[in-house]
């Protein structure tokens, strides 16, 4: 056991350990661009930056609700809605009045999420399983299960195409959402209340935190997120198809949880979620430029989000303050925010 | 200090997998680059009945050729074909070949592509008319004339009664066009068949199975007739009805359409009605030929259909299966 000791408390491992998203990603970007040289192109890397857009913004709001400890299984759903409004609307308001519908549309359906898990206290995944399915169900119902196309078709490129030949526009949505979240996160009282609530609801309650607001914030941001993440979506493809969003509420999870995010609650980062987007955004981008099957994509997804759940085991078992850069720089660095949530104070 | 190794051979294992995976593309890569003409080529799925091999043949005209092919697969999601799209786009190639699963989503993408000079054949399913002349051709089958073809066939082979629907996914542009070229026949022949129910069990038999128990539990000897959007699926219907014990001499009328070997098994047995054939081998190979004289700068015809034959007891014997 001694020997196990020392290799785990080696600062220098602790270190990798905590810093593991970076890590994972800086090795999946440098095997990537050492066999697909072109990825380190910038028309490459902002192609692949537009297409991880949709699936990061999704990714932002189930930070938040995974930080609560809870899971929102309806973004997929709520996405598709948006499209759906945001399409199927534009002859009537016009594609911005249209968009907007869509951005509320996901608000609402947050809200509903809200109210079955804060109000009537259905576990989070049960009550956002059954608003996936009766969500979806709606799209289909609303569309006759066949995709309505927009008016016009060039709108999307100002969504998805290159702005000024840097990035996309919904890129820079993303981007904007990641620097918010982080911001609430890590400088605000109510971003730390959040991880306070996350890591134990009732004694943030009895220390007067008002949880279930939070609880219920969560579930709108997510709506609210995956509104902003269909709307683009539909603009984009100039569809509002009622099978949109599929898959995109397992993979949002895979990317919040490889960013170091952990479904049990009270630990996360908005950055972490960056990373993990970006990761999968690498794989992606390096495998599909190399003709490989998307199932073996799927086999090296699965692969690192093991291996960073058991780093996580390791990490989570040390004391926090061990894993921080305090270690070697003790004046330097002020301690992480979350460390705080045992001596919340109320606000 | 044996965790420490450990720990280290672990790491170690770790890296090789990930160096081993892209290695083995580096090879393949390197293998495929030597042709002039770069292909890029958006498919539905990999591995499905009749996507694979339509895929394989697709492969195999482009080593052919010498055409170096990048091949990306959606599994039929559109919102992942539209991203692949416009990957295909950065990539810069000379052609590009596009299966659209859903008839409008790639319609900015296809922009992109005639902004960006690069032609486009689509492949098998058919889009809506804003993607007109957004394309350079459309090989493949018309779905719409299968479904018209299936119709008649369940029409000659039925007079009246009721038939269900089991479609592919909804929203498709196969499905679509399968499913009312089917239900226009029937208006049209003025037919006193009747559709009791359409449901999507999207091109697979399992979900087609799991639906068809559903069905066949609702309407039960009510069935005269099952059209499915391809074979696949009526298999899966097969399966449920001999899982009711209700035996195959009651066997409601089965269309399908791709014509695979089980199907014609079946048809020879007596337990199938009709499919009808067409051949993925020759729509993988026609959309590469196709695509490669696009690149090349050649006239292509917007609309090439590959051939189609119904199949049923009649001529079963001298049609060979497409797979």
């Amino acid at each position: 056991m001694s020997s196990l000791k020392r290799v785990f408390g080696n600062p220098l491992f602790l270190t990798l350990v905590h810093y593991r998203v970076i890590v994972i990603l800086g090795a999946t970007v440098l095997i990537a661009t050492s066999f697909v040289p072109s990825l380190a192109d910038f028309r490459t890397f902002s192609l692949s930056m537009d297409r991880a857009a949709v699936l990061g913004i999704v990714a932002v709001g189930l930070t938040v609700v995974l930080l609560m400890g809870k899971l929102d299984l309806s973004v997929g759903a709520i996405l598709a809605l948006s499209g759906i409004a945001t399409i199927g609307l534009q002859s009537q308001l016009g594609p911005t009045g249209a968009a907007l519908v869509g951005i509320v549309v996901g608000v609402l359906a947050g809200a509903l999420n809200g109210f079955l898990i804060v109000i009537l206290q259905i576990n989070s995944l049960v009550a956002t399983l059954a608003s996936m399915i009766f969500i979806r169900a709606l799209c289909h119902f609303l569309t006759g299960s066949n995709p309505l196309s927009g008016a016009d078709p060039l709108l999307g490129l100002a969504v998805s195409g290159a702005m000024g030949g840097t990035l996309s526009m919904r890129t820079y949505v993303f981007l904007l959402a990641i620097v918010l979240l982080f911001i609430w996160l890590t400088y605000t009282v109510g971003g730390r209340n959040a991880y306070a609530v996350g890591s134990n609801e009732d004694s943030a309650t009895a220390s007067g935190i008002r949880s279930n607001r939070y609880i219920f914030g969560a579930f709108l941001f997510s709506g609210f997120t995956a509104g902003i993440a269909g709307t683009l979506q539909s603009l984009a493809t100039n569809t509002g198809s009622p099978v949109f969003g599929d898959a995109i509420a397992l993979t949002a999870i895979a990317a919040v949880v490889i960013g170091g995010t952990r479904l049990e609650g009270g630990r996360g980062s908005s950055l972490g979620t960056l990373g993990g987007v970006l990761v999968l955004a690498a794989i992606t981008t390096t495998l599909e430029y190399e003709s490989v099957p998307s199932y073996y994509q799927d086999i090296v997804t699965g692969s690192i989000l093991l291996l960073l759940i058991l780093l996580d085991r390791i990490a989570s078992d040390r004391p926090r303050s061990v894993l921080t850069l305090k270690t070697f720089f003790p004046q330097r660095t002020k301690d992480e925010s979350h460390h705080s949530m045992s001596r919340k104070e109320e606000p | 200090m044996k965790l420490t190794l450990r720990f280290g051979a672990a790491a170690a294992a770790g890296v090789l997998f990930l160096t081993g995976c892209g290695g083995e593309d580096d090879s393949t890569n390197e293998t495929e680059s030597s042709g002039d003409t770069e292909i890029c080529y958006v498919a539905a799925a990999e591995s499905h009945a009749y996507a694979s091999p339509a895929n394989a043949a697709f492969q195999e005209a482009a080593d052919e050729l010498d055409v170096d092919l990048t091949l990306l697969s959606q599994e039929f999601d559109a919102q992942t074909g539209t991203d692949q799209l416009r990957t295909c786009i950065g990539r810069n190639p000379d052609g590009i070949v596009l299966w659209p699963v859903d008839p409008q989503a790639y319609v900015p993408g296809l922009v992109e592509a005639e902004e960006a000079g690069i032609p486009v054949v689509l492949i098998n399913s058919p889009m809506g008319e804003e993607a007109e002349g957004l394309y350079a051709s459309f090989t493949g089958p018309d779905t719409y004339e299968q479904g018209q073809l299936a119709g008649e066939v369940m029409d000659e082979e039925l007079n009246d009664g009721n038939v269900v629907i089991i479609a592919g996914q909804a929203g498709n542009g196969t499905t679509i066009g399968r499913t009312d070229g089917f239900n226009d026949m029937l208006e049209e022949l003025g037919s006193d068949i009747e559709v009791l129910q359409t449901v999507n069990a999207d091109f697979d038999q399992q979900r087609a199975l799991e639906l068809s128990r559903d069905l066949i539990s609702q309407h039960g000897e009510d069935i005269d007739g099952v059209y499915a959007n391809d074979d696949t699926m009526a298999r899966g219907f097969i399966d449920a009805w001999d899982e009711s014990g209700r035996g195959t001499d009651n066997m409601p009328a089965i269309v399908g359409i791709n014509g695979q070997q089980d199907a014609f098994e079946s048809i020879k047995e007596g337990n199938y009605t009709a499919t009808i054939l067409q051949s993925p081998e020759e729509d993988g190979r026609l959309a590469l030929e196709t695509i490669v004289d696009a690149a090349n700068g050649e006239d292509v015809e917007s609309r090439i259909p590959i051939s189609m034959t119904v199949v049923t007891e009649e001529n079963v014997a001298e049609e060979e299966p497409a797979l």
